[in-house]
């Protein structure tokens, strides 16, 4: 008993000397490394917005959303700092979008992509296709933005995630009309979306009776089988009830949980777009 | 050549017959992995050096205080406490090396060389002859990682000194096309094997 007692003493104070020294020296270099990542981060929207003031900062669950005011109180834009899941762990970026909803640049902070596949969204190569894109384009796989083989996942998470990002800027920040799609107008029909998943492209076939979303079927998929049983049929069954798009998705299979959403999503607005694409011109002119 | 001083002797035991790189092929870890630029070499060794001086006198000191029932778990908390200490230092003060060094500055905890000098020598000598011992091998160790990585950079880049663009010297000029096999940890095994094969030799000639 004695000897256990030694023992474990022994250790406890090896441990509290080790602790503290640690407290100690953190208390010093903390500051300074705060310090310089600030400095580097003025640096950055410097870049982007060479006549910003001041910025306010607003949070939304992990993610980061710096309203930058010019020195006469206008909004010049938006840097948001955003945590995607990547392949392997989470991805933090900056996105720097200006007051019209266009993306300026993309900067990666910090992530854990596997190198020499995944890094690949470190490159300027990948990241310009971004720049000048804004909330009215589609940011999608295959249309305006690619994925880069080998890199599927790193790569379609980004794109995933920042159109999610700058559709959320527009509507919050920017006073965009919500692109929210109103069940009870869209006709009766059948209609088809498609967006793209974790592994490819999901398409659904959607099916619109009186205003109800009464069926939802994924005609094309190539998911991970154990995650997208998860995601399906369970999504599309929430979407019937619910009978909107905020469905919790944090069921471990996010990535195929909302490409279901968003091709759903697709196929209603993409009917709603045909329909409405007149008035719009009408206005403008 | 009989050196009779034990301090010299622990000294230059790790950086020629004991070198830890080429000799005992201790901690290939990071040697592999941060050695595509001198620089980031030289940065490595010299926070492996750092905490390996650090955790022999501290760990030579303690060798009597430790009891060896649970001398494992104390050598580790105090290598971790000093990597930890040159982790957060290298943060403030040296960013740019602690982004090119990345995974590999928090792994010299578990990194062999240090792990095995405080097991096999640190716990057993005197304090002094464990410092000299500590400086010995953490030359050694350095002077392993710069040479591989000279190799390496040379032709896997075709620089000396990045890849900060200000100090880096093209040496074939601008339009060589690197070798980039030897800028991946693949061609890093490839170097250091040939490498070590030559230090064979060289120690074979010289019956060192």
């Amino acid at each position: 008993m004695r000897e256990v007692i030694r023992l474990s003493l022994t250790l406890a104070v090896v441990g509290i000397i080790s602790a503290s020294m640690l407290t100690s020296i953190h208390g010093v270099t903390a500051p300074i490394i705060a310090e310089r990542q600030e400095a580097e981060y003025r640096q950055a929207l410097e870049l982007y917005f060479s006549d910003f003031d001041r910025f306010e900062t607003e949070q939304l669950d992990d993610d980061y959303f710096d309203l930058l005011y010019n020195s006469s109180g206008k909004l010049i834009g938006i840097m948001s700092t955003i945590q995607q899941q990547g392949y392997d762990g989470y991805i933090t970026y900056n996105l720097a979008v200006d007051s019209e909803g266009t993306i300026l640049g993309l900067l990666i902070v910090s992530h854990t992509e596997t190198p020499g596949l995944g890094d690949v969204i470190t490159t300027a190569v990948y990241q310009e296709q971004f720049v000048g894109k804004s909330f009215k384009d589609p940011i999608t796989a295959g249309e305006d933005v690619d994925i880069v083989s080998g890199a599927t996942v790193s790569t379609s998470a980004m794109i995933n995630s920042i159109r999610r990002v700058i559709g959320f800027i527009a509507v919050n920040y920017l006073g965009q009309e919500s692109e929210t799609i109103d069940i009870t107008q869209v006709p009766n029909g059948t209609y088809q979306g498609s967006a793209s998943g974790l592994c490819g492209p999901i398409t659904v076939q959607v099916k619109v009776t009186d205003g109800m979303i009464i069926s939802i079927e994924v005609l094309e998929q190539s998911e991970t089988p154990t995650y997208f049983i998860e995601s399906y049929p369970l999504i599309p069954d929430q979407i019937i009830a619910e009978q909107h798009f905020d469905i919790d998705t944090k069921t471990g299979a996010t990535m195929s949980a909302e490409g279901i959403i968003a091709a759903v999503r697709a196929a209603l607005s993409e009917k709603k777009e045909d329909q409405s694409g007149g008035e719009e011109d009408n206005e403008s002119e | 050549m009989k050196v009779n001083n034990p301090y010299l002797q622990d000294l230059t035991q790790g950086i020629v017959k004991e070198n830890p790189t080429f000799r005992l092929l201790l901690g290939m870890c990071p040697l592999l992995g941060v050695t595509a630029y001198i620089v980031n070499g030289l940065g490595m060794g010299l926070a492996a050096t750092a905490v390996l001086i650090a955790s022999n006198l501290v760990i030579s000191m303690l060798r009597n205080f430790i009891p060896p029932q649970v001398r494992i778990p104390c050598f580790i908390v105090i290598i971790a406490t000093f990597v930890t200490i040159i982790e957060m230092v290298l943060q403030a003060f040296q960013p740019v090396l602690y982004e090119a060094l990345g995974v590999f500055v928090p792994l010299i905890v578990v990194n062999c060389i240090i792990l095995g000098r405080a097991e096999a020598f640190a716990s057993k000598k005197p304090v002094l002859r464990s410092l000299s011992d500590g400086i010995g091998m953490g030359i050694g160790f350095t002077l392993g990682l710069v040479i591989l990585a000279t190799v390496r950079e040379i032709i896997g880049q075709g620089t000396i000194f990045g890849p900060d663009p200000e100090s880096a010297i093209h040496l074939f000029g601008a339009n060589y096309e690197p070798m980039a096999l030897f800028a991946q940890p693949a061609g890093a095994f490839i170097a250091l094997g040939l490498l070590l094969g030559m230090v064979n030799v060289i120690f074979k000639r010289f019956n060192i």
